[in-house]
């Protein structure tokens, strides 16, 4: 009788590192991350993007009229949490595997533009860039060249009951720009509706969370302040004007004004208060809105005014833009995608689903038809006119997401810790200074 | 000529120094340590891909200026000594020696306390045991929500209760020292099981004898607690402290989804800190492999003094 076949102990060896890799990429589907990302193919681009349920859907439906244009060609679209989505574009950048197209907001597009990872659009926007204002093209553009679409904008206005103020004894707002509330005025309305307001309400808060935080510069633009001096080398943070800004932000947590959980490292947004009914006023985006109609509905009333000014008016560059990697495959096909989604109809198509801001011209001046609260964005279209070339400068440098962390840390220590206004104001310029200093030698 | 030559008999080899004390013939010992090492394999492949290959990337880009993209420019000490003038990193690293005190102590205590409790004859007593231990089987990312469910300032739900019975909102979210608090309170909820689990398997081994022995002589349930269980479970509790210890000086989730390491840096612990610094929007590699490299070493001094100590008692 035959001895009964055995096994080698080199090929058991070999079966269970075989039997191991068989399992671990079995795995594989379990435990990949959303954020992961990967690039496309000759016919096929990667389009990785964050935002709302709406924007999500609209941007597949861009995505299938762009294959009906372009027979063969296949546009995967991946939507990611906001909180994932640059974690997920660096380490694909890193390892080659970024995805064709991306959507980032300006603040955050510097890091990547400055650092040689964007594909140079060369002169295929010469259109787009004729029919939009200097200050968005510049959003999109490092050392003279344009490295995305700006696809859209979106900034900050006051919304607010007007039930609850006119309660408080408050019966006029704004309702021309020219007429917006200087700063004065503003607190003395918060403070009437601070003493009005009932147990466990407020005034008002700011939309200045987490990555939010560069909103505070509305108030240092307003004061007629900056971040940098005219060649982006130099903090102006220890200037009158910021310590203006900074005071008057700061009088908002002392006085009471706004929650005391509403400060720039609050876990939570200030939005969900809003809706919940426990405050009067809110400084918003535009991109709340379909939210606030889906959440609010008919429970209360809402409007919306300009945001208070001060020596001027301003507001904040919000919005976000899409570019392609360097790396795209098929850099033609990335190129072509962006030019059709810079495109009019599309733009327009894009910000009427998703309530949001157009940047081109020809779109702003007209009068679009948004899904919701159509009647409340003629305040933002006039809030997006405010914006200046150098404010939109000093938010787009290539290392100003650092500067906005350095933002929320140190302004949540004056607001909360009861650090002073100059102590405040040399630290965050300490800091911007030490990251202008990294942003030369990035470039260089 | 050696005395061991003169011993032996004509033509007999003298025996080979590394034949092993049971004997085996080398031939032998040389097949089981390849077995060892094709057992051993894969685990030291992952340890040496996934743990000591970053471990020493970290430390080379710790002397690097690596920031986003590209490679990095050698920086010699710069990362280091901006460390030891950065103000953050000596608040998070005494915020990280606070929640470290605060938490280790008290998750090895009420963990022996109530492993005591659940090792008498309690109806219900499985019950209770996996209501305190659930939480450690929860994702602390869930716990951590929870924990901001629970204590966010406007709407959560203690300030909820306190409201209703008039003693008024709390500032959980606005004040640094109740914010480390509710970080503390929420990270005892996911401890206190584990130190109990481990104290009950450890409770099991306790000398039945040699608690009669103490009752016989007259030693009430403290002292049989202090000088007899105490005593005996110490090496559970030099476990448990040490793992605890490398768990408060780890602690990330619950401080990143509760607080964000504020008001202002109230609760900016070593690794938010270096995560914010390295993954965040600083993008700032060199620095953020510093900070993580520092709090290794940390860990490893402070535990290195704990075994010393443990073994000079045990000696």
């Amino acid at each position: 009788m035959p001895p009964p076949p055995s096994l080698s102990r080199r090929a058991l060896f070999g079966s269970a590192l075989g039997l191991g890799a068989f399992g671990l990429s079995g795995c594989a589907g379990l435990t990949e991350r959303v954020s992961s990302t990967s690039r496309g193919s000759r016919d096929t681009l990667t389009f990785q993007t964050y935002g709302t349920d709406v924007e999500g859907k609209i941007y597949d439906v861009l995505a299938r009229r762009f294959e009906e244009q372009h027979r063969g060609v296949t546009v995967d679209v991946t939507v990611v949490p906001f909180a994932e989505a640059s974690t997920g574009i660096d380490a694909g950048l890193v390892s080659g595997t970024a995805p064709d197209i991306f959507r980032v907001d300006y603040p955050t597009m510097g890091v990547y533009a400055s650092t040689g990872q964007l594909l140079d659009l060369e002169d295929s926007l010469d259109e787009l860039a004729g029919d939009s204002s200097k200050a968005f093209m510049d959003a999109v553009t490092d050392r003279g060249r344009v490295f995305g679409i700006p696809q859209h904008v979106d900034t900050s206005a006051l919304v607010y009951r007007p039930d609850v103020l006119r309660d408080a004894g408050i019966t006029s707002v704004p309702d021309r720009p020219e007429d917006a509330w200087s700063w004065e005025e503003f607190a003395d309305v918060a403070a009437t509706l601070r003493d009005a307001a009932p147990a466990g309400s407020s005034a008002f808060a700011v939309n200045w969370q987490a990555l939010g935080a560069f909103r505070w510069l509305n108030f240092l633009f307003q004061a007629g302040g900056h971040v940098y001096d005219e060649d982006r080398t130099r903090s102006l943070l220890t200037s009158d004007a910021a310590a203006r800004a900074l005071d008057f932000t700061k009088s908002f947590f002392d006085e009471g004004l706004v929650p005391q959980t509403s400060s720039t490292k609050a876990a939570t947004y200030p939005d969900a208060l809003f809706t919940s009914g426990s405050l009067a006023m809110l400084y918003a985006g535009n991109f709340l809105l379909p939210s606030f109609a889906d959440t609010i509905k008919d429970r209360f009333e809402y409007a919306v005014t300009y945001l208070p000014r001060d020596r001027r008016r301003a507001s904040e560059l919000g919005g976000n833009a899409l570019v392609a990697t360097k790396g795209a495959t098929n850099p033609e096909l990335a190129s072509e995608f962006l030019t059709f989604m810079a495109a009019p109809a599309q733009m327009k198509d894009f910000c009427e689903a998703s309530v949001l801001l157009p940047t081109r011209d020809s779109l702003l001046s007209r009068e679009l038809d948004f899904a919701v609260a159509a009647d409340l964005m003629p305040v933002y279209a006039d809030q997006v006119t405010t914006i200046e070339p150098r404010d939109v400068a000093d938010v787009t440098t290539a290392t100003f997401a650092e500067v906005n962390l350095s933002l929320a840390n140190e302004l949540e220590t004056c607001f909360l810790s009861g650090r002073n206004t100059a102590d405040t104001l040399q630290a965050l310029a300490e800091q911007v200074d030490e990251s202008a200093y990294l942003n030369r030698q990035d470039v260089s | 000529m050696t005395i061991e030559k003169t011993a032996l008999a004509p033509g007999q080899e003298a025996p080979r120094q590394d034949a092993t004390p049971t004997g085996k013939a080398p031939r032998s010992r040389l097949r089981d340590n390849r077995a060892a090492y094709a057992l051993l394999g894969p685990n030291l492949l992952l340890i040496g891909l996934f743990l000591l290959v970053p471990l020493v990337w970290s430390l080379l880009m710790s002397f690097q200026a690596k920031r986003s993209f590209g490679p990095g420019e050698w920086s010699g000490l710069t990362n280091l000594s901006r460390l030891l003038s950065d103000d953050v990193f000596w608040r998070a690293l005494l915020n990280t020696a606070i929640f470290t005190v605060a938490t280790v102590p008290l998750s090895v205590g009420l963990g022996l306390g109530l492993a005591m409790l659940m090792d008498k004859a309690l109806p219900g007593r499985g019950v209770f045991r996996t209501i305190v231990y659930l939480p450690i089987a929860v994702s602390s990312l869930v716990v951590s929500l929870v924990g901001l469910l629970l204590f966010d300032e406007s709407v959560g739900i203690v300030n909820g209760v306190l409201r209703d019975l008039g003693v008024g909102p709390v500032s959980w979210q606005s004040n640094g020292a109740l914010a480390m608090l509710s970080v503390v309170v929420m990270t005892l909820w996911t401890r206190v099981g584990f130190g109990m689990l481990v104290y009950l398997a450890a409770l099991q081994d306790v000398d039945k004898e040699v608690l009669e022995a103490a009752t016989m002589d007259g030693a009430g349930g403290f002292n049989r607690v202090r000088h007899v269980i105490v005593p005996w479970l110490r090496p559970t509790t030099f476990f448990l402290v040490v793992i605890n210890m490398i768990w408060s000086f780890q602690v990330f989730d619950v401080v990143y989804v509760m607080t964000n390491g504020g008001p202002g840096y109230s609760t900016t612990m070593l690794v938010t800190y270096a995560y914010d610094e390295g993954f965040g929007p600083s993008r700032n590699f060199g620095y953020g492999a510093t900070v993580g490299l520092v709090l290794l070493v940390i860990t490893l001094a402070i535990t290195a003094v704990q075994l010393r100590v443990n073994r000079r008692q045990e000696a």
